[in-house]
């Protein structure tokens, strides 16, 4: 597929070899980013938001996210496992915490801590930052990277809503990495591994918006690890040893839905879901609603639980990780020996780098730099999606007769490959038109469209 | 480039079609997104107050390399005093379409702000024109 610029990169892949070509995934994406090609399925880069749609949709399980070797671990001193608490929401509740992190330690990790340790000190930035932008009205949560990529290709308009901060990710991570350089740690020593619940986290990770390097060492798909531990666990949970690091309920909650929004006083709304979250940012573009305060958007179904990678059922995941906040909800738990943020110095350093520079725009829709050749180009486009059947069969290898007709006026793609147009036999003609009647256009269409 | 749109009484669901169909295409011909949010803002607005107000209209939408021309026309009852109407916080509106979050006194000020011309042709008993200019530079 032509490409300009590559400004995204991924870590969601098609496996050729699976792959049926059987359009699932293409008629799926939100962003209209697959097409077929050779009978494959073909992703385009800047165009993907990683959102993980077509994974979970795909009936031949050839959509995959690439993750990083487990071995890599073994190239650090300080082995650190960072886990969501999604995570631990997979597991049963029949399974103590402490019991699973013990399982993480026989895997080879030397440090376990959970990301949300670090959130109160993040929401206490998110309000600093709303106030010192009293000219905007909605804010938009930066925690789900995929709806921060959705709004770049899809509703760039809406780009200076976002709250430019990095994630609880992020914060920990850097959280960690002073904690054990106080302690006596190299940096070179010091290997991070995040176990992430989607894809969109991943890209996060490797390709960040901020185009700054994490302090994360490497990725490992949550799925993966889960079921490693769910093997041990099986096997034994005798030799348990017990885990110092805490977490507070509010913590725990954060990555469900509405676990963000609800620690904001005023007015604050919680979105998850890809089709609702698009709806809601069509209408907020539009002005169509008005939405002030924060705006907590998630693209997946309740929040991480709903995440590709998770294996649980995101309604009994979200339960136990319920149960677990009231659990220390009751305990009064504070954040002790975890991670740290109230040394001043450390932490007015941490809320610089935690600032996303710029979120630049990236629009999907724009077919060309120049006003005027754009111009042309949708008048054409608008009299091929008339030619088309409309019927959104996908079988020209484009999701709708739409985006044919865009693929086509951007070069990419020939009004040949429409089964409809091109029919070269009475007989093809006549089995067509006996299903879709006169909705079936004739070749001189065609011929004009040439022209 | 042409677009036209039908507009029925009381159906506020269905509202805000022209103004999407619209936005997409501006934003395949790359117009700055400020002029896009002026542009669809504006023509939802007309589109609301035609739902909320006449008994039935039209929606002609006109792209040129210059300007995007809106022209919002409706069956209706008119507009006894314009200036009235211009002023922001004055509301006709039935208690019906207020409960649904419009009738705020907000439609026609709104649309002041967010074109660079506007006319408005209105006749009590018959209905309203309402043309709305959005300069591309």
């Amino acid at each position: 597929m032509a490409q300009g610029e590559t400004y995204f990169r991924h870590s969601l892949k098609v496996n050729d070899y699976l792959c049926a070509g059987c359009t699932t995934c293409m008629r799926t994406c939100p962003t209209g980013a697959i097409r077929i090609r050779g009978g494959k399925a073909v992703i385009n880069d800047n165009k993907c938001v990683d959102c993980g749609e077509c994974i979970k949709v795909c009936p031949h399980k050839a959509l995959y996210i690439k993750q990083d070797d487990f071995q890599l671990i073994e190239n650090y001193g300080y082995k650190v496992c960072l886990v969501p608490a999604t995570f631990i929401g997979q597991f049963e509740e029949k399974y103590k915490t402490k019991a699973i992190y013990s399982c993480l330690k026989k895997l080879g990790f030397t440090h376990i801590y959970e990301v949300e340790h670090g959130v109160e000190f993040l929401v206490d930035l998110y309000k600093e930052y709303m106030e010192d932008h009293p000219e905007i009205r909605s804010f938009i949560s930066p925690y789900c990277p995929a709806v921060i990529r959705l709004i770049q290709v899809r509703f760039p308009s809406l780009v200076d809503n976002i709250i430019r901060l990095k994630s609880p990710l992020d914060l920990a991570a850097r959280a960690i990495l002073k904690k054990l350089m106080d302690e006596g740690a190299r940096r070179e020593s010091v290997g991070i591994f995040y176990v992430t619940p989607c894809a969109a986290k991943i890209a996060s990770v490797k390709y960040p918006v901020s185009q700054q390097d994490t302090c994360i060492a490497g990725v490992i798909n949550m799925d993966f690890l889960y079921n490693k531990v769910q093997l041990m666990l099986h096997d034994s949970d005798k030799d348990v040893k017990p885990i110092n690091h805490t977490l507070t309920s509010r913590d725990v909650l954060w990555p469900l839905s509405g676990g963000e929004a609800s620690l904001f006083r005023g007015s604050h709304y919680a979105v998850d879901g890809l089709q609702n979250v698009i709806s809601f940012l069509e209408k907020l573009e539009d002005e169509a609603i008005d939405a002030p305060g924060l705006i907590e958007m998630r693209i997946c179904d309740q929040g991480c639980v709903g995440g590709v990678l998770a294996t649980n059922n995101r309604f009994v995941a979200r339960k136990r990780m319920e149960n677990r906040a009231r659990l220390f909800e009751r305990l009064h738990r504070k954040n002790e020996g975890g991670l740290e943020y109230d040394d001043s110095e450390f932490s007015e350093q941490i809320a610089q780098e935690m600032v996303i520079p710029e979120i630049k725009p990236r629009s999907l829709y724009k077919l060309d730099d120049n006003f005027a050749e754009a111009f042309k180009m949708a008048e054409r486009m608008k009299k091929i999606e008339k030619a088309l059947p409309g019927v959104n069969c996908s079988a020209c290898g484009a999701p709708s007769c739409a985006a044919l007709a865009e693929d086509i006026v951007r070069g990419e793609a020939s009004i040949d490959t429409c089964i409809f147009i091109n029919r070269h036999s009475q007989a093809s003609e006549d089995a067509i038109r006996s299903i879709w009647g006169d909705r079936v256009k004739t070749k001189e269409i065609n011929n004009d469209e040439n022209k | 480039m042409h677009y036209t749109f039908n507009i029925e009484r009381g159906n506020f669901t269905d509202a805000g079609q022209a103004s999407s169909s619209v936005k997409r295409t501006l934003k395949q011909l790359g117009v700055d997104p400020a002029n896009i949010k002026r542009t669809v803002v504006a023509l939802f607005e007309a589109e609301i107050n035609a739902v909320a107000h006449a008994y039935g209209g039209t929606i002609d939408v006109d792209i040129d390399g210059e300007k995007i021309v809106m022209v919002v026309a409706d069956e209706g009852p008119g507009i006894p005093n314009l200036d009235l109407a211009m002023q922001e916080g004055w509301s006709t509106a039935s208690q019906k379409v207020r409960e649904m979050g419009y009738g705020a006194g907000m439609g026609l000020p709104n649309i002041k702000k967010n074109t660079d011309d506007l006319k408005i042709d209105t006749k009590v008993g018959v209905g309203t024109t309402v043309t709305m200019t959005v300069y591309l530079n």
